[in-house]
Formats: C-alpha cells, sequence, structure tokens
C-alpha cells in the first residue's frame, strides 16, 4: 500500500503532464476539420474544406518553398562548415582555442530578437536586400552552436587508430575523411543537419527582420495572418506541417534510430 | 670534415622539412576554422558591434539614427516607471515559468529514467517532440485553447465553476503556460541527466538503512538532483527572459516584455537606438544569471565536496 | 643484406629524447620483437617505421630505399593494430578489400584474395559480419587479413594479442608465426610480454629508455645478456653476491657465497664483493650433497609442472624453480634446511 500510492499519483501526474504537452498540437490538428467559417473546438463536422481552401492561397505554398529552400540551404551549409570547425577544435591545439569556441558558442547567449534586429541593420548599411541568401546567413548563426556540440560530441569518442589503419592500407587524407571517419561520424552529423534544417524552419524571431514583402517565410506568414485574421486556412496549414514533422521523424527513425540522433553516439 | 658538412647539410634540410610539416599543420586547423569564423566575425560580431554603437546614439525622426552620442537611452530606461515595469515583468514572468518548469518536469524525468526499454524511448520522444514542431503552432494551439470561446472556458462554463468566460489569452498567465510548454524538454532534459547520474546502489543502501520510498526520495535523491535542477532552471530562466514568438503570440502589445518591446522601438515607432539600448540591457540581464549562476555552481560544489 | 634499417633513428617530445640514435637492421623474411617495459619506445619506433610519427633524425630504410619521409599511405607497411582499427561502419569482407580498391585492383582479383587472406586467417565465411559481430580473437584476424591482403614490404604489429585471453593468446601467436613463415614477410612484433618474444622470434631486440639493449636470438638473449637490464628483465633472476678468495692466472677466481666455494671465470680482486645472477630454474636443491649453500626453505608454492621455493639465507631470499619430476615437492618440508646447488657456468657476471 505504501508503494502503491505514491506511483499512482506520479502516473497520474505525468499523465497530466503529457495531455498538457498534446493539448495544443491535438487542437490544431482537429479544428482544421471544421466545417465553420471559424475555429471552434471541438470542431463543428468533418471536412478537408480548409485544405482545398489553400489552393486559393498560394502564399502559403510561396513560403513554405522559400522555408523549405532557406532551411535546406542553412542545414547543408551549417553542417559542413560546423564539421569543419568541430574537426579544428577536437583535433588540433592552437592558440586562442577557447576564443574560438566561445564565439562560436555564444549565440546562445544573445536574444535572437537582438541577433536580428543587428543583422537588420547591418544589412542595411552594406545594402543586401532580404534574399534567402540574407535568411541563410542569419540562420547559419543560429543554428551552428548545436550543430558543432553534437559533431563535437561524436568526434570526442572516435578512435583515431582507424584512421592510421586506412593511411597504412595506401589511403590519402581526403579519402581517409570521406571513407572512414565521416560514415563513423555520421548519426552526430545527421543529427546536427536535422537539428539545423528544424531550427531554420521553425525560426519567427530572426527571420521577422529580415523578411520583405516578397520574400517571406512560413513562419512570418503564418505569424502575420494571424494577427488580422481567425479563420481555420491557419490550423490547415499547421497540420500539413506536423504531419510533414512526424513523417520526417518517422523516416529518421526508420534510417536511424531516434536513441541514435538524440544521444548522438554509436 | 667533407662527410660532416653534408651530415650538416643533411639535417639542414630534414629540420626545414620539418618545419614545413609543423606549420603545415598549424594552417590547417585555421582552414578549417576559416569559413566559420569569418561568417561569425563578419555577420555576428560586426553587426552587434555595430548596435551597440547605436545604441550610444541619439533619436533622429527623420533618419531613425542621429550623429551625437548619449546616454539617452540608457537613462530613459532606467528613470521611466512604464519601461521599468516592462524590465520586472520579464524576469517575473521568467521566474514562475522556471518554477513552474521544475515542478511538472521533475515527476516526468523520475519517471522517464524508472522505465526500460522501448517505452522509454516512446516517452523520451513524446518529451522532445515540442522542441521538433514549430513553435509558432504550438503558440497558435494555446491560443485556440485559452481565447474567450476557446476549450478552457467552454469547459469551465459546463462544469458551471463560472458564469461568464475568463480573459485568459493575452495575460501574463498564458504568456507562463505558453513558455513552459516551450521550455518544458530543457528542463526535462537536465533533471533527467541528474536523475541517470545517481549510483542505483546509494538509493538502495538508503533502503537498506531502513528509510522508505518517500523518505529516500526527499533524502537522498532530491539533493542529488539539485544541481540538474539548477542547471535546468538556469537555461529556462534565460531563454525565457530572451524569448519572443510565445509572448509575441500569446502576449501581444497587452502583456510587453523586453524583447517584445525592442522589437517594437524598432519595427513600428522606428527609434533604433533606444531598441537596441533595450536589446542590450536584455542581454545584460541574461549574462548576469548565467555569471551568478556559474558562481553558485562552483560554491555548491565546494560544498558538497565539504560534506 | 638487411630489408629494413633504422639508422640513427631520433624521436623527441617536447625536448625529451624518446628514441635515442636507434639502429636496428632487420634481414628479409625474418621474424623481429621488440620488447621492453612500458613506455620505452616500442611504439613510438613502430610508428615512426610506418609513417604515423616524423622522424627527429636519422634514416629508415627499406629493401635499399629511404622511406622516412614518405606519408604513411606510400610506405606499404601492414599494421595490425593493438586494439585491432577495424573500421566499424564495413563488413569483414570490406575491411580487407579496402586496401586493394585503393589500389585499383580488378573486381575480380578483389574479391579471390580477399577470400584467400580470410581462409588464411581461418575466418572463411564471417565476410558478411561487421567488426561488432566478431570476438576480440576473430577481430585480431580480420585486423591480420587485412595487413597482410595488400602484399606489404613489412608488417608491424603493435601489440597484437594484449587484448586477449592467455589461452587465445597462445593460439593466436602460434598461428601469426605460422603465417608468417608461410607468406615469408618481414615482420616487426610489438609486446612486452617476454614469454610471447622468446616464443615466436627470430630475433628480439630488447628496448629501454628509447634504447636498444640488445638485439640477439632468444636463446642467445636469455643465457648470454649483455646488459643488467637484459639480465634483470627477461626471465626472473636472482641476485647474489660473492666473496673473491683466490685469484688465478686467465681471469679465473674462487669464489666463497658465504662458504659454498666456486671456480669460475670472471675478472676479480682478491677479498672484493661482486653481484651475480642466477636464474630460478638453476638452482637444485638437496636435502643431502657433498656441497652447496645452506639455506631454509621458507615456503614453497605448487606450480604445476614445477615447484617455486622461497629461500632464506640470513636476510635475503632466493627463489627456486624445480620441476617435480626432478625433485617430489612432498620430500620438502616448510622450515627446513637444505643445500642450493648450481653450475658456476650459470652465473651472470653484472655489468658495472
Ligand atoms: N604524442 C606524445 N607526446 C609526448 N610524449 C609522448 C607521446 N607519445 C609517446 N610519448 C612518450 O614517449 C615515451 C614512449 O612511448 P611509447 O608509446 O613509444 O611507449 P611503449 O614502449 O609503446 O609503451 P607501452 O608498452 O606502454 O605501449 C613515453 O614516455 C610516452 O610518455
Ligand atoms: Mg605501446
Amino acid at each position: 500500500m505504501r508503494k502503491v500510492l505514491p506511483k499512482a499519483c506520479l502516473n497520474f501526474f505525468c499523465i497530466l503532464v503529457y495531455i498538457f504537452l498534446a493539448a495544443p498540437i491535438v487542437v490544431v490538428l482537429l479544428s482544421s476539420l471544421t466545417t465553420t467559417e471559424y475555429i471552434v473546438f471541438p470542431p463543428k463536422g468533418i471536412t478537408l474544406r480548409w485544405y482545398a481552401e489553400l489552393i486559393n492561397h498560394p502564399e502559403f505554398m510561396q513560403s513554405f518553398t522559400l522555408s523549405i529552400m532557406v532551411a535546406l540551404g542553412t542545414s547543408v551549409i551549417s553542417t559542413i562548415i560546423g564539421t569543419m570547425a568541430s574537426i579544428a577544435v577536437v583535433r588540433y591545439e592552437f592558440r586562442g582555442k577557447t576564443a574560438v569556441t566561445q564565439l562560436i558558442g555564444s549565440p546562445l547567449l544573445i536574444p535572437s530578437v537582438v541577433f536580428g534586429v543587428a543583422l537588420l541593420q547591418f544589412f542595411s548599411w552594406i545594402g543586401l536586400a532580404a534574399s534567402p541568401v540574407a535568411l541563410v546567413i542569419g540562420h547559419f548563426i543560429l543554428t551552428i552552436p548545436f550543430v558543432m556540440r553534437l559533431v563535437v560530441a561524436s568526434l570526442v569518442g572516435f578512435d583515431r587508430s582507424i584512421e592510421l589503419a586506412a593511411k597504412n592500407l595506401g589511403a590519402g587524407r581526403l579519402r581517409v575523411f570521406f571513407q572512414i571517419t565521416l560514415p563513423v561520424i555520421k548519426s552526430g552529423v545527421i543529427a546536427g543537419a536535422i537539428f539545423a534544417f528544424i531550427t531554420s524552419f521553425d525560426d519567427l524571431t530572426v527571420a521577422l527582420f529580415i523578411v520583405s514583402t516578397d520574400v517571406v517565410t512560413l513562419p512570418v506568414r503564418i505569424y502575420t495572418y494571424m494577427q488580422y485574421q481567425y479563420d481555420p486556412i491557419i490550423t490547415s496549414v499547421s497540420s500539413i506541417m506536423i504531419l510533414l514533422t512526424v513523417i520526417l521523424m518517422v523516416v529518421i527513425e526508420r534510417i536511424l534510430g531516434v536513441g541514435k540522433v538524440f544521444s548522438s553516439k554509436n | 670534415m667533407q662527410a660532416e658538412l653534408e651530415m650538416n647539410q643533411e639535417q639542414d634540410i630534414q629540420f626545414k622539412q620539418m618545419k614545413k610539416k609543423k606549420s603545415k599543420k598549424r594552417l590547417d586547423s585555421w582552414l578549417l576554422l576559416l569559413p566559420a569564423l569569418s561568417i561569425f566575425l563578419f555577420f555576428f560580431l560586426l553587426p552587434l558591434v555595430f548596435l551597440f554603437i547605436t545604441s550610444f546614439k541619439n533619436f533622429d525622426a527623420a533618419t531613425g539614427i542621429g550623429h551625437d552620442w548619449t546616454l539617452q537611452n540608457y537613462a530613459k530606461f532606467i528613470t521611466d516607471q512604464f519601461y521599468l515595469g516592462v524590465l520586472w515583468r520579464t524576469v517575473k514572468i521568467a521566474l514562475i515559468t522556471t518554477l513552474a518548469a521544475v515542478v511538472i518536469s521533475y515527476p516526468v524525468a523520475y519517471q522517464i529514467t524508472k522505465v526500460r526499454g522501448r517505452m522509454k524511448n516512446y516517452l523520451t520522444l513524446l518529451v522532445l517532440s515540442p522542441l521538433l514542431i514549430s513553435m509558432v503552432i504550438r503558440c497558435y494551439g494555446w491560443v485556440i485553447l485559452l481565447s474567450n470561446n476557446g476549450v478552457v472556458n467552454n469547459a469551465l462554463m459546463k462544469l458551471g465553476l463560472i458564469d461568464k468566460p475568463l480573459t485568459l489569452l493575452y495575460t501574463e498567465f498564458s504568456v507562463v503556460i505558453g513558455m513552459v510548454h516551450v521550455l518544458f524538454p530543457y528542463m526535462v532534459l537536465s533533471i533527467m541527466g541528474s536523475l541517470e547520474r545517481i549510483d542505483p546502489s546509494i538509493i538502495r543502501a538508503s533502503q537498506n538503512l531502513g528509510a522508505g520510498p518517500i523518505r529516500t526520495f526527499f533524502s537522498v535523491i532530491l539533493p542529488l538532483t539539485l544541481p540538474g535542477i539548477f542547471a535546468g532552471s538556469v537555461m529556462v530562466f534565460s531563454l525565457a527572459v530572451s524569448s519572443f514568438v510565445t509572448p509575441a503570440i500569446l502576449g501581444g502589445p497587452q502583456v510587453k516584455v523586453m524583447s517584445f518591446l525592442t522589437y517594437e522601438q524598432v519595427s513600428t515607432i522606428l527609434n533604433w537606438p533606444f531598441g537596441s539600448a533595450i536589446g542590450f540591457l536584455l542581454i545584460f540581464i541574461a549574462t548576469i544569471t548565467i555569471i551568478i549562476y556559474s558562481k553558485l555552481l562552483t560554491k555548491s560544489e565546494k560544498g558538497v565536496a565539504i560534506q | 643484406m638487411s630489408y629494413l634499417c633504422l639508422e640513427n633513428v631520433v624521436k623527441t617530445f617536447n625536448k625529451t629524447e624518446v628514441v635515442k640514435k636507434m639502429n636496428l637492421e632487420i634481414k628479409k623474411g625474418e621474424l623481429v620483437s621488440f620488447l621492453g617495459p612500458s613506455g620505452c619506445g616500442k611504439t613510438t619506433t613502430l610508428n615512426m617505421i610506418a609513417g604515423f610519427l616524423d622522424v627527429d633524425g636519422g634514416s629508415i630504410v627499406v629493401d635499399g630505399k629511404p622511406v622516412h619521409l614518405l606519408p604513411p599511405n606510400k610506405r606499404e607497411m601492414g599494421m595490425v593494430f593493438q586494439n585491432y582499427a577495424l573500421f566499424p561502419h564495413m563488413t569483414v569482407f570490406d575491411n580487407v578489400a579496402y586496401g586493394l580498391k585503393l589500389r585499383k585492383v580488378p573486381k575480380s582479383e578483389i574479391n579471390q584474395r580477399v577470400l584467400e587472406a580470410l581462409e588464411m586467417v581461418r575466418l572463411s565465411g564471417y565476410e558478411k559480419r561487421y567488426p561488432k559481430e566478431l570476438s576480440g580473437g576473430q577481430q585480431q584476424r580480420v585486423s591480420l587479413a587485412r595487413a597482410l591482403v595488400i602484399k606489404p614490404k613489412v608488417l608491424l604489429l603493435d601489440e597484437p594479442l594484449s587484448n586477449l585471453d592467455a589461452k587465445l593468446r597462445q593460439e593466436m601467436r602460434e598461428e601469426i608465426v605460422d603465417i608468417q613463415k608461410k607468406v615469408g614477410i618481414t615482420t616487426i612484433f610489438v609486446t612486452h610480454d617476454q614469454e610471447e618474444a622468446l616464443a615466436i622470434s627470430d630475433r628480439i631486440a630488447v628496448m629501454y629508455e628509447g634504447r636498444i639493449e640488445q638485439v640477439d636470438t632468444p636463446v642467445a638473449i636469455y643465457n648470454h645478456p649483455q646488459t643488467d637490464f637484459v639480465s634483470r628483465f627477461i626471465g626472473e633472476v636472482n641476485q647474489i653476491q660473492g666473496h673473491v678468495v683466490e685469484t688465478f692466472s686467465g681471469n679465473q677466481c674462487k669464489v666463497s657465497f658465504d662458504g659454498y666455494h666456486q671456480v669460475l671465470s670472471c675478472p676479480g680482486t682478491k677479498d672484493t664483493l661482486i653481484d651475480f645472477y642466477l636464474r630460478p630454474e638453476k638452482i637444485q636443491i638437496y636435502q643431502e650433497h657433498s656441497e652447496g649453500l645452506r639455506v631454509r626453505v621458507e615456503r614453497k608454492m605448487f606450480l604445476g609442472a614445477k615447484t617455486r621455493y622461497i629461500l632464506q639465507l640470513k636476510d635475503q631470499q632466493f627463489i627456486a624453480d624445480i620441476s617435480n619430476t626432478v625433485l617430489n615437492p612432498d620430500q620438502i618440508i616448510e622450515g627446513q634446511d637444505v643445500l642450493a646447488v648450481w653450475n658456476p657456468e650459470e652465473l651472470l657476471a653484472t655489468k658495472k
């Protein structure tokens, strides 16, 4: 008895927390099915009308494509450059190493709003207009600390004798990297790439300062749309994004396994 | 004599080759860092330095940024009751969020570390899933839930607990709810980390000495996880202080916080110098938190060592 | 004509010389062990030969060509690492095939050579496994096959057996020697296990503090150590002090070991003390004998085929290892006095 009661309380509490966690997501998904002109929960009737309605709003599709492109670009660039920098930091001793690591980690300390404002001012001074490139630059800074953390973690436990073995068998430096090192730290690099993709795709704060009327990322589009409208279109757009995330996660889980992505160790 | 000379030459050549190799190594590391560093210097450090300079300029209604140097922007902030109120609200919301996050995260972290196998993976994924789904969407979900004819109000009215809708949305309450939801995973991960580091034999030892599960929890497990709670709290607090999306969507202009104020000054009022000054005050608060945290952490580690 | 030649090879780490002007010549097809205590520079030397470390002086010549300035991937040396260093993301087959692929060997030939190499290390049928799915001994064999399949000029093994259990170690070391002789490859084998070195080597290079103390056949190393370090390091030794009581012409002298007189050839002057080393298995003990050193049996330890006797002389202890077929241990009682006897030729004079 003494043992069962606390456990039941614990489980009950945890279930409440899980409901709290799931609630806003479930609400968005379900309200997208409503037949009414306004958002209501629980939905009245069931229809896919608000998904069909998206055809009349090509701007969402445009923003979606832009966001995907920016996120892909950020992810690729941030992963490549971040992996290079991680190798330098883990493998080499040089003067100023701590300063360099601290600098690259510092975006975690700077509120994104301030960084966004700073970037906007800087871009307007150097005459760089709102563009996918400008967005990628901003997102690169936001994502690289995460990429480096994950890649460094997978490099730290790396047994370097397999690189020596490959050299010994006749492989040059580039071959050793692409055929031996990279495949082994793969899970850390992929986790970094996923993290970078999600962070970029999700970013509102920095993008808010960089976008212009024809370069609008999806989070900015949704944010501005819901300032003025309260119709279920938003919920159908959001539902599609949620479903895409879930599909992405399932695919990754199939390829790598969740544990691998999050523990970033093999 | 001749042979010696040759030897010397040979050694010289070898020496030069080796020097080359050494400097090549140093070059390697800088080449690898070059792209990251140059982007950082050019698009991170430089913009922030310029913004810092801007925060000491006067406001010019025509161009935004004037030419004169001034401390007026900072002075304006710390002398105006309204702005100080915003600062206090920002800190208050962050503190409440942190506290609430600890309270709801701890049991969940505890439960997850107790279960094994597949279930553990699923629960971890569930807890982390908020990180994967767009923050804007999650906050929007809370808008639907908390609005005047939203789910919560409807339910409360049906139950007869209230007879007219409560104002839940665009209040400090809704901002806290949203922030807890957004920042919860960081706290859980941090606490889980410290729970998993506890040596199971310590718990067995406590039970062996006659402590029941509750007693064991409060006298052994909780104290040992304090560093994890502490680390998670600092993380959540500094993220909460500087977060923008959640207060913007769930608080709006009605619940202004520092980050929203910065945004507003820069994009609607176009007072760049003042907006910058607010931004740097925000950085200042976040940095102070981290510094106090690391000070306290070294102190508490010493304390543990003495015990 | 030596095949692999180290000339005055030097390696310095942070101003300390870890390898000091090392010279060594190895003949084609020979198996030479590097034997020495931890930290004496064995791995460092091996890594310089393989090209993983640059030499700080001197040269390394293979087959008449200096190689010490070549990068490791141009040296054609096969290396087997202590921790095997198998590529975790490749199957056994791909691990072994890797070096051949780099050499652009045609596919059909790769296939054939890999299968042959795996057969040689008795791992046929394991091609599709990943390193994680193999036992330590099997991983070691894959590593060996991977090094040998490219037909390297020299095979380098760095403590290849130290992660295996005792029984497997013995099996594997015999297998390695078998394969080495069959292939006829020049081999350097690093170990700090002297039994291993004695068992498998054509010659042993005993190393100490970055220097080669002696290079010789196992028999010569064991029976005729050239330096104090080698005497103490190889096998177990007792240290025993004798008093020179008389000298004869031709470096002969009569030495008293606490009253046990022996005539032996060694340079000495009358009335001086000399230290000798004596191997435990060279001592016999008798309950009754015409002469010998009178000692007390402090303790005896049964070690299977032989028994170890701890002998006490005043405040000094000796050990004697005697085969149980020569002396039945039951005849000796702990605490009893016996006579210790040895052949004067077995005494190794210390070099001071
Ligand atoms: N990279 C390095 N930097 C500085 N000192 C080193 C380095 N590598 C080795 N040493 C030093 O060089 C000496 C020889 O090391 P080495 O690894 O060759 O020893 P070893 O004979 O292989 O020992 P073991 O039997 O323990 O493997 C040691 O004192 C070691 O501390
Ligand atoms: Mg070694």
